[in-house]
C-alpha cells in the first residue's frame, strides 16, 4: 500500500512538472511569434473589411442588429481585431456557421465557398487571438459575506458571528458569489462595515482595570438527588412537564480562575403579578423567593413516543430516548416533538460574551425494547428452567430474584394480565431501568383465560438485555389494574439474528446535543450549540459546547416585567434523532453552564491587539506598535509608512483629546477594519503586461482559495521571507489537509452545484413525506461530504459522475434506504452501496429534489443543470416570457410530449435541442430524488447522436468517453471559483487544451487543484 | 391652525452604537417643497378577535363583519361608531396568513404583522420583520422618529404571548411603550444633553469617515493600472456616507413644529380609566403624524390569551367577564358582551379617525395620506381565518372606500404587500405574498 501512494507521488510530481515545462514552453513560443504576428494581425484585420464584413452584413444583420438582436447576439460591432470579449461570441458564430445552423433555412443562404471563407478566416483570427498574450491589469474584488465573517473571526479571535447583518453577495454566471465582476458595494453595505467594526472591537476591548463578571452554575440530576426541594409546586405555563422537585438540583459555583471576578449569582427574589397555574392567569402581586423559582428542569413536548418511555430518572441520571425533533414525523405542527427533549429552563445568562456548556453524560446499558407482535422466544407452558431459560414467577408480588447461570444476549418475555386498555410496563433488572407501553388490545398471544376476572392473561415479547453471570433481582411497577404472572428470560444462541441484531444495538452511540434558545408556550426556539457528540461509554464522560451567547435569540425582556412566564432561556440537552433506529438511551448526569468564558483577564481578544511589548509604558511608541502589528495582520501585507502614519495621527488626535489609550487605539483600528485594504483582495500590477503576483497577493489568494479565510501566520511567514513561490506545491498540499479546506469545500460545492436550489424549494409534504426539515438539512450536506472525501482521498474524477460508494450518515443511508449499511450516526462516511442507479453527484437527492419543483421531477431544470455544470455546455439563457410547461386540458400529454410540443416552437428549439437530451435519463428518479415506484421511459438521443438507456448508462458514459469534457467542467468552474472572476476565451481554452494530460493519473482532484493552483490564470495579475 | 415653520424635516440619529445609523438623503428635503405629503401607516391590534355570534342566537346584528358584501354593505351595531368615515375605510374580508394556520393559534399576536413561519422558525430566529418596520426602513429619512411602538404593556412580553406587534428587521421584538408621558417626551423633548451626545457621535464618525477616505485616496495612488472601477465604487459610498452624516448633523438643532397640544392627558394610564388611555395615547400618534416626527405606528391595544391588565378593561367598562374570557363565550350573554367590547373598541378607533381627518396636509387630511390598518389575528378566538380587518384612510394614495371587500383565502400578506405599494415603497414581496391584492380597494 505504501509503495503505491509513493510511485502516484512520484508520478505526480512528474507530471506536475511537465505542466510547468509546457507553460514556459508556450510562454517562449508567444514571445517568438511576437514580431511575425503583428503583420499577421494586420492582415487578418484588412481582410475582415474586405471580404468577410460584406457577408457578415448580407447574411446575418437583418436578425443580429443594434435593435433586433435576435437571442441576444449582435455582430455590428464585431471587427477584425477580434477582441478578447469578442471571442466567446466568434466561437459561436463559427459554430453556427459550420454547423450549417445559421442562416435559418428560410433566410438568404450563403455559398458554400463564402461559407468556407467566413470558416476559414474566423479559424485563422482566433488562433491568432489565442497566441498573443491577454492584456492584465491587476484585480480588486472585495470579500465575498463568508470570507469577511471568517477574516474577521481569525483576525480578531472572535466567535461571535456579526456579518449575518450584510447583504448576500451576488452570483456571476458561473454559479461563484467570489466573482469581481458581479460584486456591488453600496453606502447601505459601508454602514454595516462602519456598524460591524465598531461592534466587535467593543467586544474584544475590555477595560483592563475592571473586573469581569461570571457566571456558573450546573443542574444535577437524577431520583431522589434533591434533599432539600422547593416546598411550592412548581408550573411553568400549561403543560409544563417539570421533573419533580426532588429529581434536580441547581448550584451556583465560583470556577477556579487565575484572575480577579465578580461571580454573578441569579436573582432569586421576584414579584409577579401575571404567570400561569394550570391556563389560568394569576392576578394580583406574588412574591417568589427560591432558585427553583428561576430555574426549571422542563420536558415540554408531545405524547406518543413510538416505544418505550421518552425520558426516564434514574439514581444518578435522567435517561433519554431519541428527541425526535420534527414533528413533521408525526404530521403535527408545532415546535415541540415527543418529550425526551429535556430543557434548562431559565430566567438569566449573560448579554454578552462566550459560553460554555458541559454537559456529563454516559451510554446507558440499555435492553432493546421490541416492537408489538414481535415472536416469543419461548411460550409459558413450555418454560422449565434450565440454564437457557429462566422463569421468574411474579405473581406472588413485584420482586423477584433468580439466577442467571450463564452470561450472554436475553430475550425478556413477559406474562400479564391488563385490565385497561393501556398500561406503562417498568421493569427492573439489578438497577437498570425499562419501560415500554402495553396499549394495544391485541398486544401479545391470549393463552389462557381466567373466568373468575373474565381478564386475560397475555404474553409478549418485551425486549432484549445482556445478562452476566449471577443473581438477578426483577421488580416490576404498573398500574394496580395490571398484574405480571411471569418473566421469562431465554438465552439465545450467539450466531442467532436476534442476538446479531442486540450487539449492533449496543454497540451503537447515542449522540448528545445542546441547544440554546427560547421558551415559548407552544414549543421552543433551539438552536444547536455546535455539532453533536457521540457518547462512547458507559463511564461518566464530560462533553463541552461553546459558542457565543449573541448568536442565539435573546428575549430582550423589560426590566420592571411582571410576567412570571417571560423572558425564558433555554438549554436543551437532548440524544439527537437520526432515522428512527433504536439507540441505546443517552444518562444526563449533570449540565454546568459558564459564561461570559474567559480563560485570562484581559481576554485572549484583547491581548491579541494590546500586545506585550518593551515600550507598553510609552504611549507613542506603544501605539506605533500595536497599530502597525494590528493593521498588517488585518491587511494581510507589510503596512506602508504613508499608511502607518495615516493610522497613527488617528489616534494620536484621538489621544491629545481624550487621553484614553483604549479608546483612542479603537478608533484608529476602526479605520483598519473599514478601509479597502481589509474589505478587498488587491492585485496591484503597474504594467498592463501579466505579471507574477507578489508573495503577499499570492498567500492571500490561496488562502482563500482553499481556506476562504486570511493567511495564516506559516503563509504569511513564507510570504514575509519571499519564499511563497517556490513551496507553492507543498503549501498547497498543507491548505487541502487542513480542515479549514472544509470552508473551501463547502463553498466551491454549494455554488458550483447549485446546492442552495434544493434549500428554497417547496417540498409536497404529502408526497415526500420523509423529506423533513432534518432529512434536507443532511441531504444537503451530502453533495459537500461527497466532494470533500473525493478531495482528501485524492481520488478520480470518475467518481463524481459514477462511484461505486456513496458518503452518507445514517440518516442519508436511511434515505436511499442503506440503513442496514450504516451505524456511523450523523457522521459522513463512505459507504459502498452496489445499486446501479446510486453514487456520484447525478443521483444524489438534494441536487434532484433542488432541480424539481418539489412535486413532479423536471428533465429540463435536470438538464440544463447537467450541461451546464457537468459537461460545461452551457445552454442560452431563455428569452424572457417562457410559459410554463402547461397541461393541455384537452389532452393527457407524456412530459415527453409536452417536452416534444414545447421543444418545437419556433425560438425554443435552439436551446432545448442542447438541454432536453441531458434531462431525460434522469426521468426514473422523482421530485424527492429516488427511484420512481413505476418504470418510466427514460431513453435519450444524445445532441452527437449518441444513445442512452437511462442515467445509468448516461453516468457511464460520463464516466468514460465524456471524461474529458467533466474534466474539462471541473477545472474551469475550480479555476474561477480560484481567481474570483469569469475566464477569459485564451484561458478556457489553455485549460481544455493542457488539462487533457491530467488524465494520464486519472484526473485526481488534488492534481486538478495544483493544476489550477500551478497555471498563470492564478499565478499572474 | 398654527403657523408652520418652513423646514420641519429632519432626522435624529439614535442609537449609534447599536443600530444602523438613520440617515437622510439630502435630496429628500425638497419633498414638502414639491408638495408631496408624507405617507403614514399605523397598525392598531386586538387580541382574541372580533364577535362573530352563533347565528343560533339571533344576534347577527352584532356581528363584527357587516352582513352585506361590496359597497352596499351596513354597519353592525358594535361598528356603528365608524360610520362616518363609511367613504374613507372598508372592511376587508377572507384575510389570513397561510403560516397562521400552521401554528399554535396564540402565536397570532406574534405574527399578525409579520406573516413568519412560527410553527417551523428558521433555526436561530425568533420572528421575521413586522410591515411597520418595513415601512419605517423606507420612511426614517424623511423624520425624527422611524417608528413608534406602542403598546397597552411596555416591553416585549414574550415569543407567543407577545406585548408588542413590531419587529426589526433581524426579527428581533421591539420593546413597546406604554406611557403617554413617556412617548409625549421621547417625541416632542429632545434635551439638550441627548442633543450635544449625538452631535458628538456624528462628529466622531465624521472624522472616522474622513480617515478611511484619506486612506483609500493614498490606496488608490498606489494601485496604478488595477481595476479602479471597485474603488470607485468604495469612494462613491464613502462620499455619500460622509454628506449624509454632515446633513443630520446640520438638522440636529431644527425645532419641532408648534402644535395645540393642551388636550393631551399624560397623567392617563393603563391602570386607570380604558377609554380615557387610549384616547391619550391616540392622541399622542396623531399628534406625531401631524407634526411629521414618524411616519410609522405600530399599537397593541390588548394582549392575547388573557394576558396584562387589558383584560380586566371588559370588567372595567361594566361587562360581567374578561376579555379572554369573553372571547371564549358560547352562550348568547357572553356574545353579546364580547361584541360590546368591540362597540368599545370602535368608539376608540372613531375617536383616533376624527383627529385625523381634523389635521390638515398641503393637500388635504391627515387621514387622506395615512393608512390606518385595524384588526385581529383571529377572526373568533384561536380561529386564524377570515381575519377581521379594517382599513382607513389613504385617500390621496389611490384607496377606493367605502366597501366590504372580501375574497376568501386571501395572504394577508398580499394586503401587506398593496399597503407597501400604496405608500410608495417599491417592494416586490413581503413575508409569504403571492403578489399584491387584485380587485381591492387598492389600486394596482
Amino acid at each position: 500500500m505504501t509503495g503505491r501512494i509513493a510511485i502516484s507521488v512520484m508520478f505526480l510530481t512528474v507530471m506536475r512538472l511537465t505542466v510547468l515545462h509546457l507553460t514556459t514552453a508556450a510562454a517562449f513560443c508567444n514571445n517568438a511569434s511576437v514580431l511575425g504576428a503583428t503583420d499577421e494581425t494586420a492582415q487578418v484585420s484588412e481582410e475582415f473589411e474586405q471580404r468577410i464584413r460584406p457577408l457578415l452584413t448580407t447574411y446575418c444583420l437583418r436578425c443580429h442588429n443594434a435593435d433586433n438582436m435576435k437571442s441576444g447576439i449582435r455582430i455590428d460591432q464585431l471587427d477584425g481585431r477580434l477582441e478578447d470579449r469578442h471571442l466567446f461570441l466568434w466561437k459561436d458564430i463559427l459554430k453556427q456557421i459550420d454547423g450549417l445552423a445559421m442562416p435559418p433555412e428560410d433566410e438568404k443562404q450563403p455559398s458554400a465557398e463564402e461559407r468556407q471563407q467566413m470558416v476559414e478566416w474566423i479559424q485563422r483570427g482566433m488562433n491568432l487571438a489565442k497566441s498573443r498574450d491577454t492584456k492584465r491589469n491587476g484585480s480588486v474584488r472585495r470579500l465575498t459575506v463568508s470570507q469577511y465573517r471568517n477574516t474577521l473571526k481569525d483576525l480578531l479571535g472572535l466567535r461571535e458571528n456579526l456579518a449575518d447583518v450584510l447583504p448576500p453577495d451576488g452570483v456571476s454566471r458561473e454559479g461563484f458569489t467570489n466573482n469581481a465582476q458581479t460584486m456591488v458595494l453600496s453606502p447601505l453595505q459601508m454602514e454595516y462595515y462602519f456598524d460591524i467594526a465598531e461592534k466587535s472591537l467593543d467586544l474584544c476591548i475590555v477595560d483592563e482595570l475592571s473586573k469581569p463578571v461570571i457566571q456558573n452554575f450546573r443542574v444535577d440530576l437524577g431520583t431522589a438527588v434533591n434533599d432539600a426541594p422547593c416546598p411550592d409546586q412548581l408550573i411553568l405555563g400549561a403543560d409544563s412537564l417539570l421533573l419533580n422537585n426532588d429529581e434536580f438540583t441547581v448550584t451556583e459555583l465560583q470556577p477556579v480562575r487565575p484572575f480577579d471576578y465578580t461571580p454573578f449569582l441569579m436573582r432569586k427574589s421576584y414579584d409577579f403579578i401575571e404567570g400561569y397555574a394550570g391556563n389560568d392567569t394569576v392576578r394580583g402581586w406574588r412574591h417568589f423567593d427560591s432558585i427553583y423559582h428561576s430555574v426549571f428542569a422542563c420536558m415540554r413536548g408531545t405524547r406518543g413516543y413510538p416505544l418505550g418511555q421518552p425520558y426516564c430518572l434514574v439514581p444518578g441520571g435522567l435517561l433519554l430516548r431519541p428527541a425526535i425533533p420534527s414533528t413533521e414525523v408525526f404530521g403535527q405542527s408545532s415546535t415541540y416533538g415527543p418529550m425526551a427533549n429535556f430543557k434548562v429552563s431559565l430566567r438569566e445568562l449573560p448579554d454578552h460574551g462566550d459560553f460554555r456548556v458541559t454537559v456529563v453524560a454516559s451510554k446507558y446499558q440499555d435492553g432493546l425494547l421490541l416492537n408489538s407482535g414481535a415472536p416469543m422466544q419461548t411460550l409459558p407452558d413450555s418454560a422449565p428452567s434450565n440454564s437457557s431459560t429462566v422463569v421468574a414467577d411474579m405473581s406472588a408480588g413485584p420482586d423477584s430474584t433468580v439466577h442467571i447461570e450463564q452470561g450472554g444476549v436475553y430475550q425478556v418475555d413477559v406474562c400479564y394480565q391488563c385490565d385497561s386498555r393501556q398500561d406503562m410496563l417498568s421493569l427492573t433488572a439489578n438497577d437498570r431501568q425499562f419501560s415500554r407501553q402495553i396499549d394495544n388490545p391485541e398486544f401479545g398471544e391470549v393463552v389462557e383465560t381466567e373466568k373468575q376476572t373474565g381478564g386475560s392473561v397475555r404474553c409478549s415479547a418485551f425486549m432484549l438485555l445482556r445478562l452476566t453471570t449471577g443473581p438477578l433481582k426483577l421488580s416490576v411497577s404498573h398500574a394496580a389494574t395490571t398484574r405480571i404472572r411471569k418473566i421469562i428470560l431465554t438465552l439465545l444462541p450467539v450466531d442467532s439474528d436476534a442476538a446479531r441484531t442486540f450487539e449492533v444495538f449496543e454497540r451503537r452511540t447515542p449522540l448528545l446535543g445542546v441547544h440554546l434558545g427560547l421558551r415559548r408556550d407552544c414549543g421552543s426556539t433551539l438552536t444547536p450549540v455546535e455539532d453533536p457528540v457521540p457518547v462512547h461509554s458507559v463511564e461518566r464522560s464530560r462533553f463541552v459546547f461553546e459558542g457565543a451567547i449573541n448568536d442565539f435569540p435573546t428575549p430582550d425582556v423589560e426590566w420592571d416585567n411582571v410576567n412570571y412566564l417571560a423572558g425564558f432561556r433555554e438549554i436543551g440537552i437532548r440524544s439527537e434523532y437520526t432515522d428512527g433506529r433504536a439507540l441505546p438511551r443517552l444518562q444526563i448526569h449533570s449540565v454546568e453552564f459558564e459564561g461570559p468564558l474567559y480563560s485570562s483577564w484581559p481576554p485572549e481578544t484583547h491581548r491579541r491587539i494590546f500586545i506585550d511589548s518593551s515600550v507598553r509604558e510609552h504611549p507613542q511608541a506603544y501605539a506605533k506598535e500595536v497599530l502597525q502589528k494590528f493593521a498588517q495582520r488585518a491587511w494581510r501585507r507589510p503596512v506602508s509608512d504613508s499608511e502607518l502614519n495615516l493610522i497613527y495621527r488617528v489616534w494620536e488626535n484621538s489621544w491629545m483629546e481624550t487621553g484614553n489609550f483604549q479608546q483612542s487605539i479603537k478608533e484608529a483600528l476602526l479605520v483598519v477594519l473599514t478601509s479597502p485594504q481589509f474589505l478587498f483582495l488587491t492585485e496591484n500590477s503597474s504594467t498592463p503586461e501579466p505579471d507574477m503576483l507578489d508573495s503577499w497577493e499570492l498567500a492571500s489568494k490561496l488562502s482563500y482559495f482553499l481556506w476562504n479565510t486570511a493567511p495564516d501566520d506559516r503563509l504569511r511567514d513564507l510570504a514575509d521571507q519571499n519564499r511563497l513561490h517556490e513551496s507553492l506545491s507543498s503549501e498547497t498540499d498543507r491548505l487541502i489537509r487542513d480542515p479549514k479546506c472544509r470552508n473551501f469545500v463547502q463553498e466551491f460545492a454549494s455554488q458550483w452545484l447549485s446546492l442552495d436550489k434544493f434549500d428554497v424549494v417547496e417540498v409536497d409534504q404529502a408526497r415526500y413525506p420523509e423529506l423533513t426539515r432534518d432529512t434536507r438539512k443532511q441531504l444537503r450536506q451530502e453533495p459537500v461530504e461527497f466532494l470533500h472525501h473525493l478531495i482528501q482521498h485524492n481520488l478520480p474524477l470518475r467518481n463524481l459522475v459514477q462511484s461505486d460508494f456513496i458518503v452518507a450518515n445514517d440518516v442519508v443511508a436511511d434515505y436511499y434506504n442503506l440503513a442496514g449499511r450504516s451505524e456511523s450516526g450523523l457522521q459522513f462516511v463512505a459507504l459502498s452501496h452496489e445499486q446501479p442507479h446510486l453514487g456520484g453527484v447525478l443521483s444524489q437527492a438534494g441536487i434532484l429534489a433542488g432541480l424539481s419543483d418539489g412535486r413532479e421531477s423536471n428533465p429540463i431544470k435536470r438538464g440544463a443543470w447537467l450541461a451546464r455544470k457537468i459537461i460545461a455546455d452551457p445552454p442560452d439563457d431563455p428569452p424572457p416570457n417562457v410559459p410554463q410547461l402547461m397541461d393541455d386540458p384537452g389532452k393527457l400529454l407524456t412530459l415527453r410530449e409536452k417536452l416534444e410540443l414545447h421543444r418545437n416552437q419556433e425560438g425554443c428549439v435552439k436551446c432545448h435541442s442542447g438541454i432536453d437530451p441531458w434531462g431525460v435519463p434522469f426521468e426514473t428518479f422523482d421530485a424527492g430524488g429516488l427511484l420512481k415506484k413505476q418504470p418510466v421511459e427514460a431513453h435519450s438521443t444524445l445532441p452527437d447522436g449518441t444513445q442512452v438507456h437511462d442515467l445509468t448508462e448516461l453516468k457511464a458514459l460520463l464516466a468514460t468517453e465524456m471524461l474529458d469534457q467533466v474534466a474539462f467542467s471541473f477545472l474551469k468552474h475550480l479555476a474561477s471559483y480560484a481567481t474570483g472572476r469569469s475566464l477569459t476565451y485564451n484561458e478556457t481554452e489553455f485549460i481544455r487544451e493542457n488539462g487533457r494530460q491530467l488524465r494520464t493519473n486519472n484526473y485526481r482532484l488534488q492534481d486538478m487543484i495544483h493544476f489550477v493552483v500551478s497555471s498563470d490564470l492564478f499565478l499572474k495579475k | 391652525m398654527y403657523p408652520r415653520t418652513k423646514i420641519h424635516r429632519r432626522t435624529v440619529l439614535r442609537g449609534i452604537a447599536g443600530a444602523t445609523l438613520c440617515l437622510p438623503a439630502l435630496e429628500i428635503m425638497g419633498e414638502e417643497v414639491r408638495g408631496i405629503s408624507p405617507r403614514r401607516f399605523c397598525a392598531i391590534y386586538t387580541a382574541n378577535g372580533m364577535s362573530l355570534p352563533n347565528p343560533e342566537h339571533g344576534i347577527d346584528e352584532w356581528r363584527w363583519f357587516p352582513v352585506t358584501q361590496g359597497p352596499d354593505f351596513e354597519f353592525g351595531k358594535s361598528t356603528e361608531p365608524l360610520s362616518p368615515w363609511r367613504s374613507s375605510l372598508s372592511f376587508m374580508g377572507g384575510l389570513y396568513h397561510p403560516n397562521g394556520t400552521k401554528a399554535d393559534p396564540h402565536v397570532c399576536s406574534d405574527m399578525w404583522l409579520t406573516g413568519a413561519p412560527l410553527h417551523n422558525p428558521k433555526p436561530g430566529t425568533y420572528n421575521s420583520v413586522s410591515l411597520d418596520q418595513v415601512i419605517a426602513q423606507h420612511t426614517k429619512q424623511h423624520c425624527r422618529q422611524p417608528s413608534l411602538v406602542l403598546s397597552i404593556d411596555a416591553g416585549v412580553g414574550f415569543l407567543s404571548r407577545t406585548g408588542t406587534i413590531s419587529y426589526n428587521a433581524e426579527g428581533k421584538p421591539i420593546p413597546a411603550e406604554n406611557s403617554p408621558r413617556r412617548v409625549f417626551e421621547r417625541l416632542f423633548q429632545s434635551s439638550q444633553a441627548s442633543l450635544s451626545a449625538q452631535r458628538d457621535l456624528l462628529k466622531k464618525r465624521v472624522r472616522l469617515v474622513d480617515a478611511v477616505l484619506e486612506n483609500s485616496r493614498l490606496l488608490n495612488n498606489q494601485l496604478g493600472q488595477s481595476d479602479r472601477e471597485r474603488m470607485d465604487q468604495y469612494l462613491t459610498s464613502l462620499n455619500e456616507i460622509e454628506s449624509r452624516l454632515i446633513a443630520s448633523e446640520r438638522w440636529i438643532d431644527i425645532p419641532i413644529r408648534q402644535q395645540d397640544r393642551s388636550h393631551l392627558q399624560l397623567d392617563a394610564s393603563p391602570e386607570g380609566e380604558p377609554s380615557q388611555y387610549y384616547r391619550s395615547m391616540f392622541d399622542l400618534i396623531a399628534l406625531a403624524f401631524d407634526a411629521d416626527l414618524t411616519r410609522s405606528v405600530a399599537f397593541m391595544l390588548n394582549r392575547e390569551d388573557g394576558m396584562g391588565i387589558s383584560d380586566t378593561f371588559p370588567l372595567k367598562i361594566g361587562l360581567s367577564r374578561t376579555h379572554h374570557n369573553l372571547s371564549h363565550a358560547g352562550d348568547k350573554e357572553g356574545q353579546l358582551e364580547f361584541a360590546k367590547y368591540d362597540l368599545f373598541l370602535s368608539q376608540q378607533i372613531a375617536g383616533f379617525l376624527s383627529r385625523l381627518t381634523t389635521y390638515q396636509d398641503a393637500d388635504g387630511s391627515v387621514l387622506d395620506n395615512s393608512i390606518v390598518l385595524f384588526g385581529s389575528g383571529a377572526s373568533t378566538t384561536h380561529n386564524p381565518n377570515n381575519l377581521p380587518t379594517l382599513i382607513a384612510g389613504g385617500g390621496k394614495l389611490g384607496l377606493k372606500h367605502g366597501t366590504y371587500w372580501h375574497r376568501d383565502n386571501t395572504p394577508m400578506s398580499n394586503m401587506y404587500l398593496s399597503v407597501l405599494h400604496a405608500l410608495g415603497i417599491p417592494a416586490s414581496a413581503f413575508a409569504d405574498s403571492t403578489g399584491p391584492l387584485k380587485d381591492s380597494i387598492f389600486a394596482v
